[in-house]
This record gives C-alpha cells, structure tokens and sequence, in this order.
C-alpha cells in the first residue's frame, strides 16, 4: 500500500514515531518507517541499544542523527533487546534506502503482546501519515 | 515566548540555560555570548578521535557535550549566540526538523546584511557569504522540546580551532587550517570597526519579534539557575564526555556545508583531499 510517495507494508504494524513492527509469535523485528526515514533526511549516524537490554513502551531505545538534527527513537513496545542491525553503525544510510529490508533496527522479546492493541494497522497508519502530510503542507 | 537577552554570561551558562529550559519544558529565546572559550562536542561526536585533549588542558579550555547535533566547535567570545526552545507540540514546528532552519536562521541573516555581508541559507543548515560558511548550527530534541542553536561570527580564531582538533600528522593540521579560511568568513572580515553586541542582538531581537510576536523579556529565575548547574555537573562528567560515539576509518573533519577534509588511504599511499560531500575533490592539496 502506498501513501502519497510513500511505502506502507499491509502485514506491519505501525506507531505515531513512525516504526514498523512486524509481529511473529512472542518476537517482533522493528525498524523506521518509509515515511519516517523520509522526515529525518540523510541517517548519518545511529545509536542502537544491545542485546540483553530491557524497555518499556515510550522508553528511549537509541538515538539517531541526520543533517545536523538529533532526536532519540522511541521503544514503540515493551520487550528485551534480542539482535539489533549492527551493520547500520557502520552505513546508517540503509534506513534510508531500504526501511523494510535491510534497514531494519531491531528485534525483540515482546514482554506485553497486549500493547500491540496500542499499534496502528497499515489502513490507520496511512490515514495518519495523510494527515500529518496534510498539517505540513498548512505551515509551509 | 520568553526573551533572555544574557548579554555576557559564564562559558558553561551559554550552554546549560537553553538545555535546562528544554529539560523544564519551557519555551524561551536565549541571545548571549561566553566570557571564555570552551570546546563544544556534538551529541555523537567521538572526543578521542575528534579532540587534542592534551593541547585543550594546556590551555585550560574546558570541554562540553551539548545534546543537539552537529560536530566540535571552538566557541568563544566573539560569537554571539541565538538559541531558541520550543515545545515538540508547537503547531509552528515542522516534523521535519531541519525545514526550520529556514525560518531559525533568517534573523542572523538580516543581521549578517545588515552590516553589507550578502548572506544566504544554505541548505540544510549552514549561513554563507560568498560561499564561505558564517554560523555554526545544529539542533536536537532535548526532554520535550526541540532546541535550535546558533551563532553569528564576529571573528573566529582558526589557529586554535586547527590546533584543538585531533589530526593524524602535522600537514593534515597546516591543510585544516587553510580549507577553514579558504571557505569561512565573519563580520570581522567584512566591517572595519568593532561591532557591539548591543547592537547585534537587538537587531536580531527585532527580527525573532517579527516571526514570534512581542517577546517577554525575562532574566534566568531559580528554577533555571538550578537546573542549568545540575545540566553542567552532568554534561561535564568524564563519563558523558568519553561517551562513544561515531567513527571513522580514515580522519575526516566537516569545515562547512558539503566540504569535508579527508585522508584517504590507498594502494598508492595516504591521500589528503578536501571533497566536496558528493566526493568530488574540490581543489588538490
């Protein structure tokens, strides 16, 4: 599914901090979103939290920069750190330019498979992803 | 929107106010300018890789890392700054955090022309004249807010900013040096008589009133004085400090927007070559 310029997978999961989640069993692997490496701009460098390491939905669980803009990543569950992409240390770029795939960040242990209630499907994350374009385009 | 024209203040004050302001959750306009120079590491900046720590202690120039992005800077007192606060919630604030730059950045613009410099953004984040990169920016989410911080050169002092920086060799040093005055410049290079800050800041004051509406002049209470001593206990620790941060295999120091002095090694040996950031070489060294 597509949003405006935007590629939007049916079989994810989505948050308002633009991360996919894609679900299997007790695990789920995580990454940013089309539209969310499309607002952060050129990845030049990210921090990724290690295997073992334990967080609360809307704890901080890294930290990204871009073109002269840091912000943190937001643990869209909560769950233990199981594996995280240790190749975008070294070419963080990979978000940009394949979000789905290689791009990936994470994958983890979920400790609540309640909070996926709180996720966004592809139909809603869409719907906001328009909205949010929408409220852009109004500043300017 | 607070107004907090400091005028001089401590060099550890020019960076804790607007970082306790964010951490409180105040939105707020700091202008001022440090009484000594300091040292100021990006968020992911790596200080054994970037900073001749050595040279800084010889000097007693005090190290900073501040939470927004970007790379080390020299900061001293002939730079005044312009650091603004907003709640991440400000319908004025775009997702796309550097699309602000634009607006942030056009005060120092007008100040810039002003005084004849034909300033001009250049994207995303840098301020040029005739090519040459005149402020240094950057900006970061902190608690939650998004602070934006920048600066208007008044001079600058390349000779310490080569020498601060951690190089592989002496000629790399000599290169840096060169490829900053070759592609920055201050108002120092365009005006010849001193600028006060007086003047400076309210021009640019009245530029900030004209995007943000009457500012509220207002001087740091308590609760902020409190808060920015707790920020620089922590931000100075060695632990925050020596925090990892990126790597590279081979030195490579940003001078401004798109140009970048880099030390390649090859088949052939070391290469030294300052590149724009699409990898053309810009000029042979």
């Amino acid at each position: 599914m597509h949003c405006k310029k935007y590629d939007i997978p049916e079989n994810l999961f989505y948050d308002t901090n633009d991360f996919w989640i894609k679900v299997n069993g007790e695990e789920a692997v995580v990454g940013m979103t089309d539209y969310g490496q499309s607002n952060t701009g050129d990845i030049l460098y990210l921090e990724l939290s290690r295997a073992g390491e334990i967080f609360k939905q809307g704890d901080k669980f890294g930290s990204i920069e871009s073109g002269k803009w840091v912000g943190n990543l937001t643990a869209p569950l909560s769950g233990a750190v199981l594996d995280s992409n240790n190749e975008l240390e070294r070419n963080p770029r990979k978000v940009n330019i394949d979000a789905y795939g290689e791009g990936w960040m994470y994958r983890i242990k979920l400790s609540d498979p309640n909070e996926l209630k709180s996720l966004m499907a592809c139909r809603e994350y869409a719907a906001w992803v328009a909205e949010q374009e929408t409220s852009e385009e109004e500043k300017g | 929107m607070d107004l907090y024209n400091l005028g001089e203040v401590s060099w550890w004050e020019s960076q804790c106010f607007y970082h306790a302001l964010a951490h409180l959750g105040r939105e707020g306009l700091i202008v001022c300018y440090p009484s000594s120079p300091y040292v100021c590491l990006g968020l992911h900046d790596d200080l054994d890789q970037e900073i001749d720590r050595e040279y800084c202690e010889k000097l007693r120039i005090p190290i900073f890392r501040r939470e927004t992005g970007g790379g080390v800077v020299y900061l001293d007192s002939r730079q005044v700054f312009f650091q603004l606060v907003l709640r991440r919630d400000n319908p004025q604030l775009p997702l796309r955090r550097y699309r602000y730059y634009g607006k942030f950045l056009q005060p120092a613009i007008c100040v810039y022309r002003q005084y004849g410099v034909p300033a001009e953004i250049k994207a995303p984040a840098d301020i040029a004249a005739a090519g040459r990169k005149c402020s240094g920016n950057a900006c970061g989410d902190v608690g939650d807010c998004v602070a934006y911080v920048g600066n208007i050169l008044l001079d600058f002092d390349y000779a310490i900013m080569s020498n601060i920086l951690k190089v592989p060799y002496p000629q790399f040093r000599e290169h840096l040096y060169q490829a900053m005055q070759a592609n920055m410049t201050t108002l120092n290079d365009w005006v010849n008589y001193s600028v006060s800050y007086d003047d400076l800041s309210s021009t640019l004051i009245d530029e900030f009133k004209m995007q943000w509406g009457e500012l509220n002049p207002r001087m740091p209470d308590q609760e902020l004085i409190d808060k920015s001593s707790e920020i620089y206990q922590r931000f100075t620790a060695e632990e925050w400090l020596g925090m990892p941060g990126r790597r590279y295999p081979d030195r490579k120091i940003k001078i401004a927007e798109g140009v970048v002095l880099m030390e390649r090694k090859g088949q052939v040996g070391t290469v030294l070559d300052l590149l724009a950031t699409n990898g053309r070489k810009i000029n042979a060294l």
